[in-house]
Formats: C-alpha cells, sequence, structure tokens
C-alpha cells in the first residue's frame, strides 16, 4: 500500500513529469497573450468596421471575413512561417551579396546569413499573435456589435458637454461597450483556450507533446518494460484539464460580467 | 501563375478527403444531435445530466485533444479487441478514426443548438397539438420537429462549416496512411519543399473558402424550403455567424 503510494509520488514527480508540468507556462502564456492581442486586434478591427472612410470600412471587413472563413489551424501555421519569411526577405536584402545567393543551394533562405532561427519564446510569442489575429476577427465582430448597442443618448450626452470625437469613443463608448460584448467575448476565450492545444504544431514542447513522450511505451534496458502505451490517460488527463479550464473561465466571466453589469438595469445580467 | 496552376491540381483530390471527413460525420452527427438534445431537456434526471455532460465536455475541451484521446485508445485496445476480430486495419484507419471523432464532436456542438431551438419552440402550438389528442410522438413529428429544424437551421449552417473548417486538423493528430493527404498536409507537404508559404497555405485557404461559400448556398437553399410558408421575412440573408 505504502509502496504503490511512494512508486506513485516518486512516478508523478519524476524529471519528465515535472517538465510536464511546467510546460503548463506555455499554454496559459500563449491563452493569456492571444487573449490581449485578440482585445488589441478586436477593438482595431471594430474600429475600422465603423470607420467613415469606406477604404478602413472594407479593410475591416475584409479583415474579419477572410480570417473567419479559413480554418483557424491554417492561419495559426501560416502567419509564424509567413512572419518568419519575411524578416529573412528583409534580412537578405541587407547582407546578402550575389555571391552568396549564387552559393545557396537551399530554396529557402536567400542565404545562410539571413536564417533565422527561433527558439520557443520567439515561437511562443509568434503563436500567440496569430492566436490573437484568428479570434482578434472573431472579437471584432462582437466588439462591433456591442458599440452598436450602446445606447445613443449617452454618445449624445458626451458631445453635449462638448467631448471631441476621440474622448467620445475612449471615454464613453469603449468603456461602456464592455457590458454588451463581455457574453460574446466569453465565448472568444473559450475557443483561444481550445485553440492553445494547436501549440505543439509550432514545435513548441507544450502540453501535448509531453503527454505524446510520457504515455509513449516506456522501455529501460535495466528495468525492462516500465508501462506499454499509456498515451490515452495522458490525454485523458488534458481532456479534464481542458474542461476544467473551461468551467473556471465560465465562472470567472460570470463574476466580470456580473461586476461590469452593476449600476446597469437587465443589461449586464443577461 | 503556373505554381498557382500546378498547386491547384495537387490540391483538388487533396479537398476530397476534408469533404469526405465532413460528408461522413455530419449525417451520423445530426441525428445522435437529436437524441442528445431530447436527453438534455428530459426529464429524467439520470438521463438529462448525462447528455448535458456529455454536451459539456466535448464543448468545452479542444478537438485535438479529442482526436489524440481517441487514437491513443483506439490503440491502446487493439491487442485486446481490434486485432482478435480482424478489425485493426479498419478501426485504426483515420478514415474511420476521424469522422468518429468528429461525429462525437460535431454531435455536442449541434445538441446545444438543437436544444437552443427546442426551448424555443412555441408552447401554444404543443399545447394545440395537445388538445387535438395527439399523441407524445406524433407531437414531436408533426409540431416540435419542424419548429425545432427550422429554428435551429441558421446556426447549424454555420456549425457544419465549422466541422468542415476542424477536419484541417484531422491528419496532424492521426497518421496519413498510404498518400492519403488532406488540404493542410498537402500544403505543408509543398511548402517544405520550395518554401513557398504564401502560395501554397493561400491555395489551401481558397479551397476552404469556396467549399463553405457551397455549404452556405446549398444550406440556404433547404432553409429557403424549409421557411416557404412563413410571410417573407424582409431582407433574410446568411451570414457568417461568429461563435461556434
Amino acid at each position: 500500500m505504502f509502496d504503490d503510494i511512494a512508486f506513485w509520488l516518486g512516478y508523478l514527480t519524476n524529471g519528465k513529469h515535472l517538465a510536464w508540468y511546467a510546460s503548463f507556462q506555455f499554454t496559459i502564456f500563449a491563452a493569456v497573450m492571444g487573449g490581449l492581442f485578440a482585445i488589441l486586434f478586436g477593438l482595431t478591427g471594430a474600429m475600422l468596421k465603423s470607420s467613415r472612410f469606406w477604404p478602413l470600412r472594407l479593410l475591416g471587413t475584409l479583415y474579419s471575413s477572410i480570417v473567419r472563413g479559413v480554418p483557424d489551424v491554417l492561419f495559426f501555421l501560416f502567419f509564424p512561417l509567413a512572419f518568419e519569411q519575411a524578416v529573412e526577405w528583409l534580412v537578405a536584402t541587407q547582407v546578402c551579396s550575389p555571391e552568396m545567393i549564387a552559393a545557396q543551394t537551399a530554396a529557402w533562405p536567400p542565404c545562410g546569413e539571413a536564417n533565422w532561427y527561433l527558439d520557443t519564446p520567439q515561437y511562443l510569442m509568434l503563436a500567440s499573435v496569430s492566436l490573437g489575429i484568428v479570434y482578434g476577427a472573431f472579437a471584432s465582430n462582437v466588439i462591433h456589435g456591442a458599440m452598436r448597442s450602446v445606447p445613443k443618448g449617452q454618445l449624445e450626452a458626451a458631445r453635449a458637454y462638448g467631448m471631441s470625437a476621440a474622448q467620445v469613443m475612449w471615454r464613453i463608448h469603449i468603456r461602456q461597450m464592455w457590458v454588451y460584448a463581455l457574453p460574446g467575448l466569453s465565448n472568444v476565450w473559450m475557443l483561444i483556450i481550445k485553440a492553445t492545444s494547436l501549440l505543439s504544431l509550432l514545435q513548441i514542447a507544450d502540453i501535448v507533446l509531453w503527454a505524446d513522450r510520457l504515455g509513449a511505451p516506456n522501455f529501460l534496458p535495466t528495468v525492462g518494460l516500465v508501462h506499454d502505451d499509456w498515451r490515452w490517460r495522458y490525454y485523458l488527463v488534458l481532456f479534464v484539464f481542458y474542461i476544467l479550464a473551461t468551467w473556471v473561465s465560465e465562472r470567472g466571466f460570470e463574476a466580470l460580467m456580473r461586476r461590469a453589469g452593476r449600476g446597469i438595469l437587465s443589461e449586464g445580467r443577461v | 501563375m503556373q505554381a498557382f496552376l500546378s498547386d491547384l491540381g495537387f490540391m483538388a483530390p487533396a479537398v476530397m478527403f476534408n469533404i469526405y471527413f465532413a460528408a461522413a460525420s455530419i449525417p451520423i452527427g445530426f441525428v445522435l444531435a437529436i437524441f442528445l438534445a431530447l436527453g438534455k431537456a428530459s426529464s429524467n434526471p439520470l438521463i438529462s445530466r448525462l447528455s448535458r455532460g456529455y454536451i459539456y465536455a466535448f464543448r468545452g475541451s479542444p478537438l485535438f485533444i479529442q482526436f489524440f484521446m481517441f487514437y491513443s485508445l483506439a490503440l491502446s485496445l487493439n491487442v485486446a479487441l481490434w486485432k482478435p476480430w480482424g478489425l485493426s486495419g479498419v478501426v485504426l484507419h483515420p478514415l474511420f478514426m476521424g469522422p468518429l471523432v468528429l461525429i462525437l464532436n460535431t454531435a455536442a456542438y449541434t445538441a446545444e443548438i438543437f436544444y437552443g431551438a427546442l426551448r424555443a419552440v412555441p408552447g401554444g402550438e404543443l399545447e394545440a397539438a395537445r388538445a387535438y389528442g395527439m399523441k407524445p410522438a406524433q407531437q414531436f413529428r408533426r409540431v416540435t420537429w419542424p419548429n425545432l429544424i427550422r429554428l435551429a437551421w441558421p446556426a447549424y449552417t454555420n456549425e457544419v462549416v465549422f466541422l468542415f473548417h476542424a477536419t484541417a486538423i484531422v491528419y496532424f493528430a492521426l497518421p496519413v496512411v498510404g498518400g492519403q493527404k488532406d488540404l493542410m498536409i498537402t500544403a505543408k507537404d509543398l511548402f517544405e519543399r520550395d518554401y513557398n508559404a504564401f502560395l501554397h497555405f493561400s491555395v489551401a485557404a481558397l479551397f476552404f473558402l469556396c467549399v463553405s461559400l457551397v455549404v452556405f448556398f446549398v444550406f440556404g437553399l433547404i432553409y429557403r424550403r424549409l421557411i416557404r410558408h412563413m410571410p417573407p421575412q424582409p431582407g433574410l440573408r446568411f451570414s457568417f455567424n461568429w461563435l461556434r
């Protein structure tokens, strides 16, 4: 009995498991940063959409409909690759001489000196930005709708007080918009949480990759077979982890909505 | 231009795999979702709890994890079950495993849509049906179901498009067997050959966009038929729904 407990304690705290627990930071970081970027891109998109100049309006609409019209995983893969290549191309125009380009045998980069090697923090940042771009398109639609729900009287009153257009926007419009946007933003947040499971596609050693490594049949020459294929148990743990994360966020957003909706009749309580 | 056309040629067979995954899972997921939605609305606490839990679990966790979980589960049951039954070639094949997980996933999302529609079915019509002496089965077939499907159809259309987009990750979780590559794997392989991210991923995106538009068109036609007896509504049109 005690042997069993000691074994499981030892097993669950061995180096690989500790690395697995540590890798949760990547997932949490990507979710939080992705969420912040999504708000940023969402606000920008919503402002573009309600802009007075039609080219900006078109840009906002194109942004949200194109990003939304293709699978998130496609954009999630495409953006970091494209960004890396764009930087490499920019560097190549500066550092590559014609001889170096002629000497390069691989298709990319133009010359070896322009190669940009990305490590985990950089990939993580790129992944967060691409999460932000993808779900910013969703958020822009939510925010756009919420901005239209702010009572017109509030804006008129602000203008009557002599506020400039920018002041009305920041002090009144965006302040009051959150109450209407929160239910939609909570859904976007759930989508971002679920999308963080894709981090391993960008060579980040995240919780999914570690679960796969830890669960794979484990054979040590000195001991023999430690365990056979346990991957499904590890994935089950992740399955439960994500459900719990969803549940916790739901409760969190409920509290946030109650707080944002205080002093406002009915609307905040939906 | 030449490269663009050759990409179109490369990806035309690949898109068939995505369409297969969606087409194989939508009908079964649809039927399963009806039962789940009815289960969630059931007055039997056990059935209601179970359906509720199922829907919550599958909507609250990533499809990517669900793929890994069910595939590795199937792998570890291989020696005990599939192999003795001579089924391992079928069960472990992505063309079986992919739709299976997609069915489980889409059933949960669709059930939530149907449950919302079920609660919006006008109570007066049900009372009228009861007053006519209809049996429960008759009530469902003649009153509840037509109302439910009509209310749920626009949201269901979006769910189908989301499901089609979700087929993009099937082969990131399951092994590619015998060169059966879908759009994403084809785009990735082409990218690894000449590192032209902009071309290959754009062409793949174009395919996804085109099929999504076809889905919207076809489902729009069905919706027009579903509401043909209703007074014409001004400016009825389909737009992307933003959230799944």
